[in-house]
């Protein structure tokens, strides 16, 4: 009976320790949205809108945790996210259509290019002021989508190029949008918990020092310069790497995706949300592409006004950045307290009335 | 006629010859004086300067009629004068918002996009109003009410969302105006409709044609470009000697440099900072109604390119002056129509990487100054 | 300094030299804190070891006599958990019991039937309690088939096993420990020799034995404005030097050549860094500064607001750090094992300097002297040879002053820190310096004891204005 109990408790424990791990909340996300996908294919009729929603959720979180090491700790905006993201999907029309390579070579190829095109860009543009990113990546990001539209070798011009099937040893695969889905959630996750080891980590520290106080952080040894380009440099690899899913998801790429709007729309997506929380990102990035796919794209007002809801994106984020600079999370998070002292509360009147104040 | 062989060939060698020289020169002579580093600054400005009249150089020698060297820098020259002025305009709006609110108003081009949609709503009210009315006065009043329109944007954005904002950083601004082009973005459809619409040019004269000497070249330059020209001109000298010489200018210069001890020393400083905005509105505004009708019709993305060469070229010039980005101002157009005639798909990557490397070379821009931060 | 290949080897060599001895104080420090964590682990299994001893033993205990504490507590949890229970029940009964009273017109007709009800609750709860006694004879009723001797050699046996493993394992960890310990100093010690034979031919600067800071001819003008000029002066080893000067003189301008926040105008500045060698400061990147060994404070307290007291102080760690970026990324064992040492250091400097009690709060909201004793204790974090405070009583009270006063005495003798301090604060730099420097206009009025200071002309005069 008592070995019982003890061994009740133990489990409990252990419970706890798993449910207060800070991955288990990833995870959770992950399965959440692969529950989704997962109704799809047990048969319930879940509309493709809302599984494109969650697909599109899942691959541009990527580049926003990547864009929230970048703005939210680095201090730094870039407006060349389209463009990379772009140059991404591109690199896998190419390395698949002309190539005919694997698409894990073209995830190395990717990273490797990223690296270098992020090291270049940044050692330029970083070494004054960390104002000239945004306009530096600015230009690159409109040369890339002109890159886009003229090199009709490989892009396809402005009609758009897509590929048949992306490649995963030797022969062409057509993976089904549901097999991809996996890997997308596999790949999320993953980044998640590399994400959130940086930000924990001294590399964090040191990011969030030169956020705050330049000085300060030079006086303690760290180099504003490289830690400025070491957060461009993950910020470029994240949106590079989410390109080749965008591509294996989406099988299709147009010039006009990779334009200023799409880039804005990431930085609204880290700002609403919460440019130094994970789930804030998350949060984010649903509200400005996921609910647009999965809520706005049914209702025949949206349908026939849609710039409403790039208004709706533009508003938010002003009015986040001049009155919640922590991003509505914050906001979510202070509910969520107040709800839990309200419960409190609540509970403590139910006691005071069926077992009588204490006489203390 | 034209033979761009060997063109870049020449250029990476003289660019690489260049480097060679600074690298010994720094090795050797300069280690020698007091100050080895303004020395080392000189050079590269040397160097740039001598980099870019080498390209115009190389293009002047790629064409191998007698003449027609000259004839197509100059006529590159003459016809981005459009573009000069358009930029011209542009910019000096940025660097005026950057100095009174140390932000980069990435909204600027959306601002003058604005202004140029209901500029051609009122030039069309008015020519329906007035049939008989001489298109350049039409042009001329679409382009005024145009600037006040945006005018009164600017000193809308300051008084009520740059002002308002409880946090205000400087990257906070920053994204305070990529979220207005995201509003504005989607606004211009709903307000202005979805039908095209038009500016016209300010003068459909005949184009000024002349010849140089003995050669049959004809020289051309479009009437349209000169009354941009003479717009500009007056603009700008307009807001410079305003700069200069009263007590506006000297607060804006004061505000520029530390707005707090300013706002103490008894300048408005709201005031100043919100007629920046305002002017900046008003310079976008006659910009963008001066580049419509050469961009066709009217479209929302239509000054984002503008916008774009409008930063680079107050990073080449240096954000901390005015008459540095002009001078880049007049540079990136012209660059671009010249490398037009070696490369017609490309001219704009090239421009921008041209950009690129005189910016790793000299960090600070072309007429920049480093400035010492207090600790 | 030009790219011989000469230079190239020193670097390589120089940083040879670093990197073991980071890795040797990491060794050093790691020891400790492993075998307490082993320790910890030994006492944890032991427990869970004796707890399950006495769950076996549990129907034998509570044969006949309660024989153990353990069975006592069980016992007593099981009958204590049925009291709880119908005493919350009893009140719950009793509150009802008063609102209908209050409630209803004729309390007498309605009373029965909560008698009742109470009646009904009393035997409710025998039965319980004599549920609870059943199943105790039913465990009891086992104590038969239990052996206790052997349980009791079973489990003995299991405990010296595991004690046995963990001396093995701690023997062997310190073992292996020493041995990188041993092989990091000879290696240490062999590059340095190298280093040693190099630099016979490298431009040597010459620095008295016991100067750690020399100042020569310092200048620093901006534009027309001669901020410092012409300023030299030296630091000894040990001593807490005060620059003091009135407002305007320069003495900030000074401490941000040295830490070369600012590229001096003209002038040369010698250090003797932690390895006993002398630097050229000239030479040096700003963050780089920290790594010979000189750390500073700021005028205005420069926090990292948004991280807590111990990451601020984490964040001053930033170069001690061997693990590379991608071991940040993948969390690697290396990474919290540094974590783990950094931490403890953290720990054990708040605790010298009396801040333990912010350790996890965030600096916003912090009064400014804790502050200002927080920046101090961010300072020690790198094991610092030289410690230059601005003005560190600016914006103090005077009991905050003195307790400054002391920590920085505390700092200088148990830290083997010396201190370089610019301060208006008169009494604090008569108090506490050994040496005084007062400049005027970016020039050098007079340097020695305070006393000396005290009574020279030159300072009274740039004071309190010349006659």
């Amino acid at each position: 009976m008592t070995y019982k109990s003890e061994m009740k408790q133990l489990r409990k424990q252990r419970w706890h320790s798993v449910k207060n791990h800070p991955y288990f909340g990833f995870l959770i996300i992950v399965f959440l949205m692969f529950a989704v996908q997962l109704l799809r294919l047990m048969g319930v009729d879940v509309p493709v809108a809302v599984l494109r929603a969650f697909g599109s959720t899942m691959i541009f979180t990527i580049i926003a945790l990547g864009f929230s090491i970048l703005l939210g700790y680095g201090g730094l905006a870039s407006l060349g996210t389209a463009g990379f993201v772009g140059l991404g999907a591109y690199f896998v029309v190419y390395f698949t259509n002309q190539l005919g390579l694997s698409i894990f070579l073209t995830i190395i190829a990717v990273v490797i290019g990223a690296i270098i095109l992020g090291t270049v860009v940044g050692f330029i543009s970083l070494r004054i002021e960390g104002m000239y990113l945004a306009i530096i990546t600015l230009g690159l990001s409109e040369i890339l989508n002109e890159v886009f539209k003229r090199a009709t070798d490989i892009t396809g011009g402005t009609t758009g190029e897509g590929i048949d099937g992306i490649i995963l040893f030797k022969n062409v695969l057509s993976l089904s949008h549901n097999t991809i889905f996996i890997f997308i959630s596999i790949f999320l996750f993953f980044i998640m918990v590399l994400t959130m080891n940086i930000m924990k980590s001294p590399t964090g520290r040191a990011l969030l020092a030169m956020r705050n106080s330049s000085s300060a952080a030079q006086a303690m040894g760290v180099s504003i310069f490289r830690y400025r380009l070491l957060a461009f440099i993950v910020s470029t690899v994240y949106a590079m790497l989410a390109g080749v899913l965008y591509m294996s998801y989406w099988s299709f790429t147009i010039p006009s995706t990779w334009t200023l709007g799409f880039s804005l729309n990431i930085l609204a997506a880290v700002i609403v949300g919460g440019s130094q929380s994970i789930y804030g990102i998350i949060l984010g990035t649903f509200m400005i592409f996921g609910l647009d796919l999965a809520v706005f794209k049914q209702i025949d007002f949206f349908v026939n006004n849609p710039a409403i809801t790039i208004v709706l994106n533009g508003v938010l984020i002003i009015v986040v950045v001049m009155f919640y600079p922590g991003g509505l999370i914050r906001l979510v998070q202070t509910l969520g307290v107040k709800l839990k002292i309200l419960i409190q509360k609540l509970k403590k009147k139910w006691r005071d009335y069926k077992y009588g104040i204490d006489a203390e | 006629m034209i033979n761009t062989d060997g063109f870049w060939r020449d250029v990476l060698l003289f660019i690489a010859a260049l480097a060679v020289v600074h690298i010994v020169l720094k090795a050797t002579v300069f280690k020698k004086l007091k100050r080895p580093w303004k020395a080392a600054d000189i050079s590269i400005n040397m160097m740039i300067v001598l980099g870019i009249l080498f390209l115009f150089y190389r293009v002047y020698v790629t064409v191998e009629i007698p003449g027609g060297g000259l004839y197509l820098i100059l006529n590159g020259i003459f016809g981005s004068i459009v573009q000069v002025c358009v930029l011209a305009l542009a910019t000096t709006g940025i660097v005026l918002i950057f100095k009174t609110s140390t932000t980069t108003n990435f909204a600027q081009g959306m601002i003058a996009t604005v202004a140029a949609f209901s500029a051609a709503k009122i030039s069309t009210l008015v020519s329906a109003q007035f049939p008989d009315m001489n298109m350049t006065y039409v042009v001329l009043i679409a382009m005024f009410t145009g600037a006040m329109f945006s005018f009164i944007l600017g000193v809308f954005i300051d008084v009520f969302i740059i002002r308002k904002s409880k946090y205000p950083t400087p990257v906070g601004k920053q994204m305070i105006t990529m979220g207005l082009v995201l509003v504005f973005t989607g606004l211009i459809p709903i307000v202005f409709g979805t039908l095209p619409l038009t500016v016209q040019k300010l003068s459909y004269a005949d184009n000024i044609q002349f010849t140089i000497g003995d050669s049959p070249l004809k020289y051309n330059i479009t009437m349209h470009s000169i009354y941009a020209l003479g717009i500009t001109i007056v603009l700008l000298v307009t807001l410079f000697s305003l700069l200069r010489f009263t007590k506006w200018g000297l607060g804006v210069r004061a505000t520029a440099s530390n707005e707090l001890v300013a706002s103490m020393m008894g300048v408005n400083t709201r005031v100043i900072t919100a007629m920046s905005w305002a002017i900046a509105g008003l310079l976008g505004g006659v910009a963008a109604v001066i580049y419509a009708p050469i961009s066709g019709s009217l479209q929302v993305s239509m000054m984002i390119p503008t916008q774009v060469n409008g930063f680079l070229a107050a990073i080449l010039g240096s954000f901390t002056s005015f008459a540095g980005p002009l001078v880049s101002t007049i540079l990136i157009p012209i660059l671009t129509n010249l490398m037009s005639i070696v490369t017609s798909t490309w001219q704009n990557a090239v421009v921008y990487i041209i950009i690129l490397v005189i910016v790793l070379v000299k960090p600070s821009g072309l007429f920049g100054k480093q400035i010492a931060k207090k600790v | 300094m030009a790219l011989t290949l000469n230079n190239l080897f020193v670097l390589w060599y120089e940083r040879k030299v670093k990197n073991h001895q980071t890795q040797l104080d990491f060794q050093q420090s790691i020891l400790p804190i492993r075998l307490q964590e082993m320790e910890a682990i030994k006492t944890e299994t032991l427990d869970r070891l004796s707890l399950k001893k006495a769950q076996l033993l549990l129907p034998h205990d509570l044969d006949k006599t309660v024989k153990s504490e353990y069975a006592q507590e069980v016992y007593n949890e099981a009958i204590n958990k049925v009291e709880q229970k119908f005493y919350w029940r009893n009140r719950a009964l009793n509150q009802t019991i008063l609102r209908q009273k209050e409630k209803s017109q004729d309390w007498s007709l309605e009373e029965p039937k909560y008698l009742q009800k109470q009646k009904e609750l009393d035997e409710k709860k025998k039965a319980a309690l004599a549920n609870v006694e059943e199943e105790f004879q039913v465990l009891r009723a086992k104590a038969a088939s239990i052996n206790p001797i052997e349980i009791e050699k079973k489990i003995q046996a299991k405990m010296t096993a595991v004690e046995e493993r963990f001396v093995a394992k701690a023997k062997a960890m310190t073992e292996k420990a020493n041995k990188n310990i041993a092989h990091h100093k000879a290696l240490l010690e062999r590059y340095h020799k190298i280093l040693l034979d190099i630099n016979k031919n490298k431009e040597t600067y010459a620095l008295d034995e016991k100067v750690v800071l020399k100042l020569e001819d310092l200048s620093m003008h901006f534009g027309g404005l001669k901020a410092v000029d012409q300023l030299s002066f030296e630091v000894k080893e040990g001593e807490i030097f005060g620059l003091i000067g009135p407002n305007g003189a320069g003495k900030t301008t000074v401490f941000n050549c040295i830490t070369r926040f600012y590229r001096p105008t003209g002038g040369k500045m010698y250090f003797r860094n932690n390895l006993n060698e002398v630097v050229k400061l000239n030479d040096i990147v700003v963050h780089n500064i920290i790594k010979e060994g000189i750390v500073r404070t700021f005028q205005n307290v420069e926090m990292i607001w948004e991280l807590n007291v111990t990451e601020n102080l984490l964040v001053a760690a930033h170069t001690l750090y061997r693990s590379t970026f991608f071991g940040h990324v993948l969390n690697s064992r290396l990474l919290r094992r540094e974590e783990i040492v950094m931490r403890s250091k953290v720990a054990k400097i708040l605790e010298d300097l009396d801040l333990s009690a912010y350790a996890y709060s965030y600096p916003l909201g912090l009064p400014y002297g804790i502050l200002k004793k927080i920046e101090l204790a961010r300072t020690l974090m790198v094991n610092p040879k030289l410690i230059i405070l601005d003005e560190p009583a600016a914006g103090l009270n005077d009991a905050e002053t003195e307790n400054l006063a002391e920590t920085i005495k505390k700092i200088q003798k148990e830290y083997n820190a010396t201190i370089f301090l610019v301060e208006h604060d008169m009494g604090l730099v008569m108090n506490i310096c050994d040496t005084v420097c007062a400049v005027s206009f970016g020039k050098k009025l007079a340097i020695g004891t305070p006393k000396e200071i005290q009574s020279s002309k030159a300072v009274r005069d740039a004071y309190l204005g010349g006659e």
